[in-house]
């Protein structure tokens, strides 16, 4: 079932044409996997989707439904979350505070940002759904997240999404400057979150990763989408040629043949 | 959380080392001079305490969301002054003279807050322009003169800077003020869902954005609500010596930040402690009371309140390494 589709998103930044006609459908349950070189307009198509800023032209619709996002506040209520490797938590709160940062259950509601946190409730579920997410045996609801490694930083990132049954997760770049094992470990909770349900639109350099968890694979060049295939149907040479726009293959035949 | 853990947290919490070093403090210029904790001494100290100390518990939440506000010196000046010049010279009822000088107060910290966010310009140069102007403002008003002495008891003068005996202590209505307002800050910043956000603007903004927080319009209520204080302040201060000076709270902004960041609270934001600010406060007031007591020479006095400050940064900074290493 179709959970986001994007039709001809159009954005300009002065005379710079950051998208030009981008359209994409994204499933329930699958990854996709967003690819292309720096400046290719990946993180402005996942800006326009995040409510950083509106498009110039073109439909955003929700489950079939035509939606306008105006503010990130707008796509996390359509359930729509994104998640930035450096961006998506406060390090100096903990772990509990950050899960629950701008949707923060109170008491006394009517004293609006007055009202007291209810913290037993806070720490409660903070410990359910580290539980839920299998990294409750390390991690303390209380912990301050500047005591996490990255990949544990990620996986709270992620795993607060989830917990607001986020429709559409987009990570931007979840692996980067993280280690060997602790890529890996993000890497099989994105499966996890696929497995869940959720859909995961993956942006990402790093192709190997992308075959290891993707379903499907879309490709950028220039703010256009110029390639868009199952994992299944392709290999790494072919989707590093589409991304450089250069024929890897025939190169490669060239040099071996030398 | 085990205990053995939670205590041991505590003691490496900048609000503990540094209420340790105020202990050692107080106990030292206790023994180098008996008339330290004299009833009078303490009173004295207790005077003054207040006016700075309520400055620095909005400076804290400014911090705390990476903001900070050098013009509350200045407006600690400006608005008695105003206040007292449309009492005694427009004629303005002092009820309707405190209203105007608290929507003076909030005029300026929106402007601070209004510019810094929505402009995008540090608050370092934006408030530091306003001290300026405030001052200038403060300066041109009177001539550069101090107004005439205005003694008036009446209900204003009394709910701000009202006095009161316990035993042979004097204590200010002033007093109260500040441990009304710490116990309201250390609500905000601890237990309410605002401080959260306070937290997680200083911490890291994007992140408080992104999560559908107002950090701007929250930004916006800090720099006011550190504006207001400023001013309410310097009402206090202007009502218990009865006077308005054009000149007064000059170098408040320093000492101020240096009370916040003594206590605790990180300058670059996202970590901030109200019970460090008291601390702090106490601190800097008992050293400024202390060293004078024990004899160090008058001009020499801020090479010591220096020095203890800088010490106390080190201290936290060590702290800080120790605790990021275990």
């Amino acid at each position: 079932m179709e959970v986001l589709r994007l039709q001809n998103l159009q954005k300009s930044f002065g005379s710079v044409r950051a998208l030009k006609n981008a359209s994409l459908t994204l499933r329930e349950g699958e990854v996709v996997a967003l690819l292309g070189d720096n400046g290719a307009g990946k993180s402005t198509l996942i800006k326009a989707i995040s409510g950083v800023f509106p498009v110039d032209r073109g439909d955003i619709f929700v489950r079939g439904e035509k939606v306008s996002i105006r503010s990130t506040r707008d796509a996390m209520d359509l359930g729509i979350e994104t998640i930035h490797q450096d961006t998506s938590l406060a390090p100096d709160l903990s772990i509990a505070r950050n899960l629950f940062l701008g949707r923060e259950p109170v008491s006394f509601g009517w004293l609006g940002v007055f009202a007291p946190l209810d913290l037993a409730k806070l720490r409660k579920a903070a410990s359910e759904l580290l539980k839920r997410v299998g990294i409750s045996k390390k991690l303390d609801a209380d912990a301050l997240v500047s005591t996490l490694s990255g990949g544990e930083r990620q996986s709270i990132a992620i795993s607060r999404a989830m917990q607001f049954a986020a429709k559409v997760i987009i990570l931007d770049e979840p692996t980067n400057n993280l280690g060997v094992e602790e890529t890996h470990g993000v890497l099989r909770f994105v499966k996890e979150v696929r497995d869940a349900g959720h859909s995961v639109l993956l942006i990402t350099h790093n192709i190997h990763h992308v075959f290891q968890v993707a379903d499907r694979i879309v490709v950028m060049r220039r703010g256009e989408i110029v390639a868009e295939q199952t994992v299944a149907d392709t290999d790494l040479l072919t989707v590093e040629s589409i991304i450089t726009g250069a024929d890897m293959s025939a190169l490669l035949k060239e040099a071996r043949a030398k | 959380m085990p205990v053995g853990k939670r205590r041991s947290s505590l003691i490496r919490s900048p609000q503990f080392s540094s209420f340790i070093i105020l202990v050692v403090l107080l106990a030292v210029f206790a023994v180098a001079d008996a008339n330290f904790l004299s009833p009078l001494n303490i009173s004295n100290m207790m005077a003054f305490l207040p006016e700075l100390g309520i400055i620095a518990l909005g400076m804290t939440l400014l911090l705390t969301a990476g903001e900070f506000d050098l013009s509350v010196g200045a407006v600690f000046g400006l608005a008695p002054v105003v206040v007292m010049l449309l009492v005694q010279n427009g004629g303005v009822d002092i009820g309707v003279a405190l209203m105007a000088g608290l929507v003076l107060c909030i005029a300026i910290g929106a402007i601070n807050g209004l510019i810094v966010t929505k402009i995008g310009i540090s608050s370092f140069l934006v408030t530091l322009s306003m001290l300026l102007v405030v001052r200038g403002a403060a300066l041109y008003i009177t001539q550069g003169f101090p107004l005439k002495s205005w003694d008036q008891p009446g209900f204003f003068v009394t709910l701000l800077a009202g006095s009161f005996n316990i035993g042979s202590f004097r204590f200010y209505t002033s007093l109260w003020w500040f441990i009304g307002l710490s116990l309201f800050a250390i609500y905000i910043l601890r237990y309410a869902k605002l401080g959260n956000w306070i937290s997680a603007i200083g911490s890291n903004r994007n992140a408080a954005v992104a999560r559908g927080v107002p950090a701007d319009a929250v930004k916006i209520w800090l720099f006011i609500a550190t504006s207001v204080l400023a001013g309410l302040a310097g009402m206090i201060s202007a009502f218990r010596i009865s006077a308005a000076s054009p000149v007064a709270g000059t170098g408040y902004e320093l000492e101020v930040i240096a009370m916040v960041v003594v206590g605790g609270t990180a300058l670059t934001g996202g970590r901030g402690t109200i019970l460090g600010t008291i601390v702090g406060a106490l601190m800097l007031r008992a050293i400024r009371n202390g060293i004078v007591l024990v004899g160090v020479p008058g001009l020499a006095y801020n090479i010591f309140v220096g020095l203890i400050i800088l010490a106390m940064l080190i201290l936290h900074a060590l702290l800080q390494k120790n605790a990021a290493r275990s």
